[in-house]
């Protein structure tokens, strides 16, 4: 006999039927224009999640294998006359999923790495600070001190993958020429949770949401900043809607930070003669609205010239890196990816700008891929990278 | 349910990974944009015409309903297997192949979405004019089987001025080709105009060669606001009696404007009876002298405020409210049902009046927009159709507002077809004798009513 759960999604209901099935997200969801098939379109899936709530079909391996293939980019909520809470449902239905036992086996794994490692790498929780040790002049210990004004989160991924080490390095540096009074929580920080929420295990994501809180609170500060823009949708957005602990500190971006630094003159960018693109990260962009504070850091610069995508800001197409898509379906992702770069391409930028470690990841595997179809080489470098090369070039 | 013999049978003609009997994508190719929704029994994806001529013989012998579908976005019902049977889906044949720059032509699959054609053909400095709401989404074989309209009609008309020639299967499995690449053509029956707005009955369109225009040199767009609604219409019909014919000549009634307000709080003052949003395009001196004229139509008949972008974004700032019309509707209530009345452009205050007039009668909320200067209006009745007595309500106003449209001389259905959804009220516009032809038509393509039956009452 199979526990079939279905409360999360009953109680919506309303919104579902809000969907009046008008297909205008085809135009935009990532998914289906890979795929080109209507049941993986937010529209397939609405009317799937509906017939499961209606008790038409039960939960199974097939439906979950749709539910799950979705990159939670929300572009379908832009673009929908509706405005159903697409994203909100496509959650709710996971954690029935996840209730009734059936969802992709791999999200076992993920949680088990989370809950046994506090990260969602293989790697011990005390690698953490690895990172810093090739930092000269950078001592981890004083990174680690008592109470700090700022505290940085530095997310799993910067964290622990050597790729994308130069974000948190970069940042550490860009604190440092400002003076600024910041700590990290090094082996003390646990995984935001994001990856368990976004596949619909709640309990787990709860409990690490109050001891992440609790920890900020520890070191008496006053805000945090994450580079990771999923870790700040998730402070931001999710916590306060799932922790117990109350959050008495501001959470930001970093960019919106080093803009802050920037405009109170304590951090000077020089000229750099370079023409960039900038990538909205999904979690950032509409799953935040911060669209133009990465935008004014790479103004601040003088000289760079920005040239836009043809689809930016809330109509930025994503990169495939999102919402546990990859390890649901690599060749999808990889696919949304390489249109990504294509876009890119057409800009005529030296080096695409991204504020997210997984987009900066996703864009330059791609990039690599199709080094041999482009007309020139385009690098990829995350906006901390790009202003830290800025302040270091010291007005030549 | 159809037999395993018969599934492996389809394999074989369109290969295994296009054919599924999943409950899931059964659910999920059920439903079009009516959301009213019909199980078929197995989905088939189509690669090319062969595979479909193929299907037709196969579902000849074994008189299994063929219904083809594009990205079912269709407001009428027409790519719904009302009865079971293989759902053939277009949307992989999606190639764009040639533009033809000397002749104007484009020529491309069916499944190719309507926008990447515009697209296309805008980097050689030529448009393709028909704009439905639907354009991003909507599939080229969709728009031609159902003759679909847009914003531009009254300058630039609809799909099936710009259909040159088609690739059609008919329901007994032949490959034919309707029309000729040329401007003019008169060989034998214009059987390719036969196939326009034939809403997937005669035939599965499988290729076209659309036409295709210079693009404008230049563009004026002008907002205008009036008290009364009477003005706003008395405008339509004066810019077109001034020899101006506009390429946009929109109407936004005043329950549609605080529908607008509520949702995105524009200012625009909530008793305003009507907004017009009025676009010339052509040459640079002649736009310039249109709008002018435009502006002194606007003023003799009492407009409050008469607005000339003059820049792209000022454009794009007056094109907000329209733009967001049907979105801001859509949020009113859970049920929004988008109606394509269409009468004689004189005779537009009229039918805005009745539609009030009922809406007033069932106590229900009908917002009117849409395309006046064609005089192809969208009532939208705003409704929860979950409360029986709200969709009987429905049901009869929609019948109410069928009855005045034709009293006017008017047309049930300007762009979005009969299908299902205006299936039983068609009679009620058309005689016995067009609708006994129409019938002999179909029996003569499809004897064994083997292509997307149980459409257009004719069953």
């Amino acid at each position: 006999m199979i526990k079939i759960e279905k409360g999360n999604i009953t109680n919506k209901v309303d919104e579902l039927f809000n969907c009046s099935r008008c297909g205008s997200c085809l135009a935009v969801c990532p998914v289906y224009r890979k795929t080109l098939n209507e049941s993986f379109s937010p529209r397939g899936k609405l009317s799937l999640i509906e017939a499961l709530s209606k008790g038409v079909i039960e939960p199974t391996e097939r439906l979950s294998d749709i539910l799950y293939t979705c990159t939670l980019c929300n572009y379908c909520y832009v673009e929908c006359p509706s405005g159903v809470l697409i994203k909100d449902l496509f959650e709710a239905v996971r954690l029935d999923l996840i209730g009734s036992k059936k969802y992709p086996k791999i999200l076992d794994l993920l949680k088990e790495k989370i809950s046994n490692g506090k990260n969602v790498t293989f790697d011990s929780n005390e690698g953490r600070l690895d990172w810093v040790k090739q930092l000269p002049g950078v001592n981890p210990e004083d990174l680690l001190k008592e109470n700090a004004e700022v505290i940085y989160f530095v997310g799993c991924v910067s964290s622990f993958s050597p790729r994308a080490f130069s974000i948190p390095r970069s940042i550490i540096k860009l604190l440092k020429y400002a003076k600024a009074d910041f700590g990290l929580l090094g082996e003390e920080e646990w995984c935001c949770g994001f990856p368990l929420l976004s596949a619909g295990m709640h309990g787990e994501a709860e409990e690490i949401a109050d001891y992440n809180i609790k920890k900020i609170k520890q070191k008496g500060a006053k805000k945090i900043i994450t580079s990771c823009p999923t870790c700040y949708h998730t402070w931001k957005h999710e916590y306060p809607k799932i922790a117990s602990e109350k959050i008495d500190f501001k959470i930001m971006h970093v960019s919106e930070y080093l803009m802050a630094l920037i405009d109170d003159g304590k951090l000077k960018p020089s000229p750099l003669d370079l023409t960039v693109t900038y990538h909205d990260p999904c979690d950032l962009g509409r799953n935040s609205g911060i669209y133009e504070i990465p935008r004014e850091v790479i103004k601040s610069i003088p000289n760079i010239k920005l040239n836009e995508m043809e689809q930016n800001r809330e109509q930025a197409n994503c990169c495939g890196g999102g919402g546990n898509l990859e390890s649901i379906n690599e060749e999808l992702a990889a696919s949304i990816a390489s249109d990504k770069v294509e876009e890119i391409e057409k800009t005529g930028a030296d080096v695409v700008i991204s504020a997210c470690q997984q987009c900066e990841r996703t864009i330059h595997t791609q990039l690599r891929k199709k080094k041999k179809e482009l007309k020139k080489k385009v690098k990829t470098w995350d906006l901390t990278e790009l202003l830290l090369k800025s302040i270091e070039a010291k007005g030549e | 349910m159809i037999a395993d013999k018969k599934i492996n049978k389809l394999k074989e003609i369109v290969g295994g990974d296009a054919v599924s009997t999943a409950v899931e994508d059964r659910i999920a190719y059920s439903y079009d944009s009516t959301r009213l929704e019909y199980l078929p029994d197995i989905i088939v994806k189509a690669k090319n015409a062969e595979q479909i001529s193929n299907l037709f013989k196969f579902a000849n012998e074994n008189n299994i309903p063929i219904t083809p579908r594009g990205s079912a976005t269709g407001l009428s019902g027409g790519c719904l297997a009302v009865n079971g049977g293989i759902l053939l889906v277009m949307v992989e044949m999606n190639k764009i192949f040639d533009i033809n720059t000397v002749d104007l032509l484009v020529d491309a699959e069916a499944g190719v979405i309507t926008e990447e054609i515009d697209k296309k053909a805008r980097k050689f400095n030529l448009f393709y004019p028909p704009d439905p709401g639907s354009i991003k989404s909507s599939t080229i074989g969709g728009n031609i089987a159902e003759n679909a309209g847009g914003l531009r009609g009254l300058k630039y008309g609809v799909t099936k001025d710009y259909v040159n020639s088609l690739e059609v299967v008919l329901p007994t499995g032949e490959i034919a080709q309707f029309g000729a690449k040329t401007v003019k053509g008169v060989t034998g029956y214009n059987l390719k105009d036969l196939m326009v707005g034939s809403e997937g009955t005669l035939g599965v369109i499988t290729r076209a060669t659309l036409n295709l225009l210079p693009l404008p040199q230049k563009r004026a767009s002008l907002l205008a606001l009036f008290d009364k609604l009477t003005d706003a219409a008395q405008t339509v019909v004066d810019i077109v009696s001034e020899g101006v014919i506009t390429s946009t000549l929109e109407i936004i009634d005043n329950v549609t404007i605080n529908a607008i307000e509520d949702y995105l709080d524009l200012g625009i003052d909530r008793n305003v009876g009507a907004m017009l949003l009025i676009e010339v395009d052509g040459q640079e001196g002649a736009v310039d002298i249109e709008a002018e004229i435009i502006k002194k139509v606007c003023n003799k008949n009492n407009t409050t405020s008469c607005k000339l972008a003059k820049s792209e974004s000022e454009r794009d700032s007056l094109w907000s409210a329209r733009r967001a019309a049907l979105s801001a509707l859509a949020r009113v209530k859970p049920s929004t049902i988008l109606e394509d009345a269409t009468i004689p452009r004189s005779k537009t205050v009229q039918l805005i009046k009745a539609i009030n007039r009922i809406a007033e009668k069932y106590d229900i909320r009908i917002g009117t927009f849409g395309h006046a200067g064609d005089g192809n209006l969208h009532p939208t009745i705003l409704t929860d159709l979950r409360i029986k007595e709200e969709a009987e309500k429905v049901e009869k106003v929609i019948e109410e507002i069928f009855k005045e449209t034709v009293k006017l001389g008017g047309t049930l259905s300007g762009e979005h077809g009969i299908g299902i959804s205006k299936a039983k009220y068609l009679q009620m516009e058309i005689s016995p004798e067009t609708f006994g032809i129409m019938k002999r038509v179909k029996k003569a393509f499809d004897p064994n009513n083997i292509l997307n039956p149980g459409k257009m009452s004719f069953d």
